[in-house]
């Protein structure tokens, strides 16, 4: 009997992303976003939200971050008894003194896992993406349609990362997948890396592509198998973002000053989990003058704070001015200092006096823990 | 049998809390909303975690669903133990009796087996309506160190104030030898604080024989101090100092509220050695729009202010629109606020939603005791009303 529930395989790093000295000491997935998240918690949170609640995360580099952040799974009520979050290093197999090659290496090296879950359907995603998705409508539509595998897509211009583009007839059919890497100038239908598989046939691909010694899920799977005519797209409505590059991390984390947006990714009936850390509600001094922008909890602000996102327990000094940043936590700008388009990594500290400034489409990156 | 502890926490949180008016209609006093993001709870359950005290139990009884909610098994105070934690114990119903908690000593009394089962040689007994920061530890090394029987935490209060509070009048090395609850004149600034260590069994004692009595109102303050102090147990008062605060009626409420916005007021409530937890509500970091003005205010997570807030507290989750003008006030969390209207001087409660237009509170620039004007919690209120000062609604 097929039962109507989800598990999930979350991938912690993606194949290559170009966040250069944001993702130094950490993977993607622990990338801090938006005040006071990591970018998996939108994923986690979109899954358990669903009433997904077993969930395996495949790491690659610099996991430790994102152990610290995990834990038990806890804030995400994944603390299950029978379930709840697993985490698996990267090698491929107890002889295995290299890290896997590709997805469909890594999902072999769970097989095990996934075989021995109750669940009949599989959600396999990175954890790059922000949105809040129910998995559920997915579902209901993928096993409608009989669906080997449903994609997860977005409408979106290209960039210059490496992205997969679906073309589908009006059913959803998939009709065409290729991975471009040019920008376009108009809006394409893109994957955002999400699926939702059969696992019967999941594991009979893996099984099979793993012993022809493949290991691109998307090349030597997908591609190979949309023309049987079961592989389908889901196209995603609200705010839906891929963090890849410095760029549009810069834009994506922007995009949550709009309230539409706000309302969107923070919807009160699907709230969004992160590790709570206690911090101390935000002091507002006598002389501070903030304008659209995010502030989360633990800061003092005695400064000026302009179209810009402060994550918790950052301090602006009197006379100091921030416009159009991204202050990550623990961040200081001491007196007189003027930031613009600037990203500063956590703990970063400005001393007195300095100006800094990026561009609009090109912000620059001050590095954890350093100091100007 | 569970394993050994030492020291026990009790916490009383059955009062009614009748002063607080429509703020405690339907919730114990301890789960009220404080500062921004915390319950008055928080507190008490943050000191005794951070004084390695892991087993607490918090007797309830008036509106308890609120409170057991909040607590639940006591996982953001780190409560959540295999052995001890965090426990609600609302009172029961024996093979021979039943009762309510007739007196805080009676309170205790119907828990001797709490205590009991994790054979403890002290207990603490704890107010859940105070504010302030506070090592117990600290607190039982000198009550061992004096090889007391029961130690009584005191706070140095102003001589002019003195008759408000429950004096204790000691020797030079800090044993009572007097108790005087509210005195006419006080002969000494030594102001109970209402947390007590005592030995347990020696305790035990004392509220057996008091329960015997039928004339006892079964309380602390009233008889079992008295009564071990006439029999001449070794009690000494352990000084405190610090930021400390009793926030039982809406003026202090609103007062110690305030003390959060002045970093002279003491608490330090931002110490990362000391830090004061509370059951998070996942929500994002807060907004603030364009035509924002904010001027010594405190803002929590999931707010979205676009009007103008002066000297306040705005709790997580709340709204406050652009035209809206908000000064020296608290709004509890989940409030609404729309355009136009002006806040003065006051508390309104979670959950509220102020309609356009209206006034709240007084235009003094100071306020006086019974002038905080005070919205109750879901009230909805209509455009254009008007709140008088010290009116509660």
């Amino acid at each position: 009997m097929v039962n109507k529930k989800m598990m999930a395989i979350l991938f912690a790093s993606g194949t290559d992303n170009k966040l250069s000295e944001l993702t130094i000491h950490r993977t993607a997935a622990s990338l801090p976003f938006c005040g006071r998240y990591r970018l998996i918690d939108f994923i986690l949170s979109s899954l358990v939200n669903s009433g997904v609640n077993r969930v395996g995360i495949i790491t690659k580099n610099n996991y430790q971050s994102l152990m610290d952040h995990i834990r038990m799974g806890r804030d995400w009520d994944l603390n299950r008894k029978n379930s709840g979050i697993a985490v698996f290093p990267p090698f491929v197999l107890n002889t295995a003194r290299d890290m896997y090659r590709g997805k469909i290496e890594a999902l072999y090296t769970v097989l095990d896992y996934i075989e021995k879950s109750p669940e009949d359907y599989v959600v396999i995603s990175d954890c790059n993406i922000v949105a809040n998705i129910d998995f559920n409508k997915v579902l209901d539509e993928h096993i409608a349609r009989e669906a080997n595998v449903t994609i997860l897509c977005h409408s979106n211009y290209a960039t210059t990362s490496k992205r997969m583009m679906v073309s589908c007839n009006s059913e959803g059919l998939v009709t065409d997948l290729n991975f471009a890497e040019m920008p376009t100038a108009e809006k394409k239908i893109v994957s955002t890396n999400i699926y939702v598989v059969t696992k019967k046939y999941l594991i009979e691909e893996i099984e099979k592509a793993y012993s022809r010694a493949l290991f691109d899920f998307e090349k030597d799977i997908l591609f190979q198998s949309y023309k049987d005519g079961k592989i389908f797209v889901h196209q995603l409505e609200g705010f839906t973002a891929i963090i890849d590059d410095i760029k549009n991390y810069f834009n994506e984390n922007m995009k949550i000053l709009e309230e539409p947006i706000r309302e969107q990714l923070f919807d009160v009936t699907r709230k969004v989990y992160t590790k709570v850390k206690d911090s101390v509600p935000t002091l507002y001094g006598p002389k501070s003058e903030v304008v659209n922008s995010l502030v989360a909890d633990g800061c003092v602000i005695e400064g000026r704070v302009e179209n810009s996102i402060l994550f918790r327990n950052v301090h602006i000094a009197k006379g100091a001015s921030v416009k159009n940043c991204i202050v990550m936590e623990s961040g200081q700008v001491l007196e007189g200092s003027r930031l613009s388009y600037i990203i500063t990594d956590k703990e970063v500290v400005i001393t007195e006096g300095r100006e800094l400034a990026g561009f609009k489409t090109y912000p620059l990156v001050i590095a954890k823990n350093k100091t100007v | 049998m569970s394993t050994k502890k030492e020291c026990v926490a009790l916490l009383l949180a059955g009062g009614q809390g009748t002063r607080l008016g429509v703020l405690t209609q339907k919730v114990a006093k301890p789960a009220v909303p404080f500062g921004g993001k915390y319950r008055i709870i928080d507190f008490t359950l943050s000191n005794t975690i951070n004084s390695d005290i892991d087993t607490i139990g918090v007797l309830t009884q008036y509106q308890p669903f609120e409170l057991n909610q909040y607590i639940g098994n006591g996982q953001p105070w780190d409560l959540d133990r295999l052995d001890g934690g965090a426990f609600v114990l609302p009172p029961y119903v024996t093979a021979k009796s039943g009762e309510w908690y007739k007196g805080t000593a009676n309170a205790i009394y119907q828990n001797i087996d709490f205590v009991d089962r994790y054979d403890a040689d002290y207990v603490l007994i704890l107010s859940g309506d105070h504010i302030y920061k506070m090592d117990y530890n600290k607190m039982l090394q000198a009550h061992k160190q004096k090889g007391a029987d029961c130690t009584i935490a005191v706070l140095e209060v102003p001589l002019s104030e003195a008759s408000r509070f429950g004096i204790l009048n000691t020797d030079a090395d800090g044993k009572i030898y007097e108790f005087e609850e509210k005195p006419k004149n006080p002969k000494s600034t030594k102001a109970s604080m209402g947390i007590y260590i005592f030995n347990w069994k020696k305790l035990k004692e004392y509220l057996i024989a008091d329960e015997a009595n039928k004339n006892s109102s079964n309380d602390f303050g009233k008889n079992i101090i008295p009564n071990m102090l006439n029999a001449n147990e070794k009690m000494y008062t352990y000084d405190f100092e610090g930021y400390w605060k009793d926030v039982g009626t809406i003026y202090s409420l609103w007062e110690a509220n305030m003390d959060l916005l002045d970093g002279e007021s003491g608490l330090g409530l931002d110490d990362s050695r000391w830090k004061i937890y509370s059951r998070n509500e996942a929500e994002p970091p807060h907004y603030v729009g364009t035509r924002a003005t904010i001027s010594n205010a405190i803002v929590s997570e999931g707010c979205e202010v676009d009007g103008k807030i002066i000297n306040s507290i705005i709790s997580r989750g709340s709204r406050v629109e652009a035209g809206a003008e908000i000064y020296d006030s608290i709004l509890m969390p989940n409030t609404v606020v729309k355009k136009g209207t002006v806040i003065r001087h006051s508390i309104v409660g979670w959950n509220a939603k102020i309609g356009e237009n209206v006034q709240i509170g007084t235009d003094q620039s100071k306020v006086k005791e019974k002038e905080i004007a005070v919205v109750g919690p879901f009230k909805n209120i209509k455009d254009k009303s008007v709140i008088k000062a010290g009116e509660m609604v």
